[in-house]
């Protein structure tokens, strides 16, 4: 069979009623966990894993795939409106997507998020489809160092990406690996850096670190910021066609959103976070006007939001082909598939069309339906945004909660999110990022696994990282990104230098 | 920003060598034969001399008359109610339940951000936890502490 029969057999399975409405229930709740703030997809898919059960294994799938890009759509929505990320990956679009409402533009912003969603998340499935195979292959053949090469660069760019000092976003992401690395010894099985307590054996969880930095540091400084200066629900929401003149301008913002987006879901550890930043960091190098990157650029949201969608599809493909989740979110979709006695892995398509390219449809269906229907939803959205912030606070600190005990049921993980929310505030006080730090600290596990495997491989010897092509330019780019960020405070040295021997 | 910098710089450099320390006695082994520590190590050490070239950079930033304050941020009291009354959450649900302790988490924070009529914060404060609870427990199983009360 063709790739057209293979479809239309999905499309067959998908018009099974139980798998349609969990397409549509999936992207709905999706949207909403997406524009509550608090609440990530890693919580939310959490949460529906037990609903799961009594569902077939293909309604399973589809429904918690929904959930993720409905996450990813719905997370633009209220970084655009209250600058807070409904999830991780729309923090970069905080940046244009916030300063783009306060300037009366948030329809268009949430606009060009939705066109830039439906094309990426389209295009991303067309992708995982065509080319799920060939790119497994390639991803497969990554051994340690190119896994550790393509992290540090990973890494690198989000530190260069930083709003603030560059400088304080490395040690920030520093900071994340030295989080990271608390827990047993992969190797050894030795704890490290457990203060003595039995629960942190098991490292410091994400979800908890997250949502501390994220949501509990976000109601701590509206707390501190008594509400009267936040600058929320001012903005007339109008025009969400975007105009042709912001078609113009995001145009190739989408199609390089698309294509960056995708390629870092296959990356291990990539995803939307990554997704998001590379994407925004590549359309404001690439861009005439850089410097009006983060005062509200309809690209600095197109971009972003984008690539976050396509990278769901992207990093689907390792999961399904190989079997191997490269996050957190898509381990709980591994895990919900086991349960149901379907293991991804090389013979997944083979064994299971029907859940596979029934799976496919969906998302085809559920990106249309996060356009047909979210988009005239808005206004219900942002109705649920328009509760006032002295009601919102207290249910956003419930789903953050929530959230955190969702997934682990740990008391333990409460208070880990409570002090993350205090370290948080403190660091936004003091003009640290907390993006870095998360990064890193997601990365920083498999960085080290990758480096350690990497030392024994070569005995001891750098060298391996510079022998291997893709690992070598990996590295190459981390250098170039590091370079080009001290490269004009050198200048500027030598300029002054020169001004004074004059 | 310059005290601020010259005070978070010296907190990552203690908390750094703290790390360092902490790795020295895991072990650090070798690139040949990399132990737990070399890891924690590498990126405190790095983070160190960050640290160390932070405080430099802000020690030798020239001093703004007047325009900033020279203390550390203050922590106000709403952060720290927040905090302790999330805190004294975590640390009591298992034994009230969770219904019980988002009812009074609720209840205060309604209260501390501003609704200060007792039939309103009781109503908000119940309709919370107990939507939470119906949706999230009943609803989608998710596996809430019953506590002392069984609820």
């Amino acid at each position: 069979m063709g790739y057209f029969e293979h479809i239309f057999y999905g499309f067959q399975v998908l018009l099974d009623i139980n798998n349609l409405a969990a397409c549509a229930i999936g992207v709905l709740i999706g949207t909403l966990v997406g524009v509550l703030p608090g609440i990530g997809p890693i919580g939310a898919v959490a949460i529906l894993l037990p609903a799961t059960f009594k569902a077939s294994a293909t309604s399973s799938l589809i429904l918690l795939t929904g959930v993720i890009y409905g996450a990813m759509y719905g997370g633009s929505t209220t970084s655009i409106l209250i600058n807070i990320p409904g999830e991780a990956a729309s923090v970069v679009t905080c940046l244009d997507g916030y300063q783009m409402a306060r300037k009366g533009r948030a329809g268009p912003a949430l606009g060009i998020a939705a066109w830039g969603s439906f094309i990426a998340g389209t295009f991303s499935v067309i992708l995982l489809m065509f080319v799920a195979n060939p790119l497994a292959k390639m991803a497969l053949s990554f051994g340690p160092p190119e896994y550790f090469s393509i992290m540090c660069c990973g890494v690198v760019m989000l530190t260069f990406l930083a709003r603030g000092s560059t400088l304080k976003a490395i040690m920030m992401a520093l900071v994340g690996l030295i989080i990271g690395s608390v827990g047993l010894d992969l190797i050894s099985l030795s704890p490290r850096l457990t203060l003595g307590l039995q629960e942190l054996e098991d490292g410091v969880g994400m979800i908890p670190v997250a949502i501390g930095l994220f949501g509990v540091a976000e109601i701590l400084e509206n707390i501190d910021q008594s509400m009267a200066t936040k600058d929320i629900f001012k903005t007339k929401i109008g025009g969400l066609w975007p105009s042709l003149e912001d078609w113009a301008a995001s145009k190739w913002a989408i199609a390089r959103g698309t294509v960056i987006g995708f390629f870092c879901g296959i990356i291990p550890g990539g995803g939307g976070l990554l997704s998001s930043f590379a994407s925004y960091g590549v359309e404001k190098k690439m861009s005439k006007h850089p410097e009006k990157f983060g005062t509200g650029v309809i690209e600095g949201v197109a971009a972003p939001e984008s690539a976050n969608n396509a990278a769901v599809g992207g990093s689907l493909v390792p999961l399904l082909s190989l079997g191997i989740p490269t996050n957190a979110t898509l381990a709980l979709l591994y895990a919900a598939l086991v349960i149901h006695g379907v293991h991804p892995g090389p013979f997944f398509i083979s064994s299971n069309p029907n859940v596979f390219w029934a799976f496919v449809a969906s998302m085809y269906l559920g990106n249309v339906l996060l356009l047909v229907l979210n988009l005239p939803l808005i206004g219900l959205w942002v109705q649920i945004l328009k509760i006032p912030y002295r009601m919102l606070l207290p249910l956003i600190a419930l789903f953050c909660i929530i959230g955190v005990y969702g997934v682990s049921s740990s008391s333990f993980d409460l208070l880990v999110m409570v002090v993350f929310g205090a370290f948080g505030y403190l660091m936004r006080k003091f003009g640290y990022e907390a993006a870095p730090l998360i990064l890193a600290c997601v990365l920083g596990p498999m960085a080290e696994t990758a480096f350690r495997q990497s030392m024994i491989l070569s005995r001891g010897s750098m060298m391996i990282f510079v022998t291997s092509p893709i690992s070598a330019v990996a590295l190459g780019i981390a250098f170039l990104l590091l370079f080009s960020t001290v490269l004009p405070a050198v200048k500027k040295r030598v300029m002054k230098y020169r001004e004074f021997e004059e | 920003m310059r005290a601020h910098d010259i005070g978070s710089s010296l907190f990552w450099l203690v908390f750094s060598v703290l790390v360092c320390m902490s790795s020295i006695w895991l072990g650090i082994g070798s690139l040949h034969q990399p132990s737990a520590g070399l890891w924690s190590f590498g990126a405190s050490a790095l983070l160190g001399i960050l640290s160390l070239g932070l405080f430099i950079q802000a020690f030798l930033k020239p001093k703004a008359i007047r325009t900033e304050s020279t203390h550390a941020p203050n922590l106000p009291s709403k952060v720290i109610l927040v905090l302790v009354s999330m805190a004294l959450y975590a640390k009591f649900m298992q034994t009230i339940g969770y219904l019980l302790a988002s009812f009074l988490l609720t209840g205060f924070l309604f209260w501390l951000a501003g609704v200060r009529k007792w039939w309103s914060i009781l109503l908000l404060a119940f309709l919370s936890a107990f939507v939470s609870y119906l949706v999230f427990s009943v609803w989608l199983n998710c596996q809430f502490p019953r506590g002392l009360f069984g609820f």
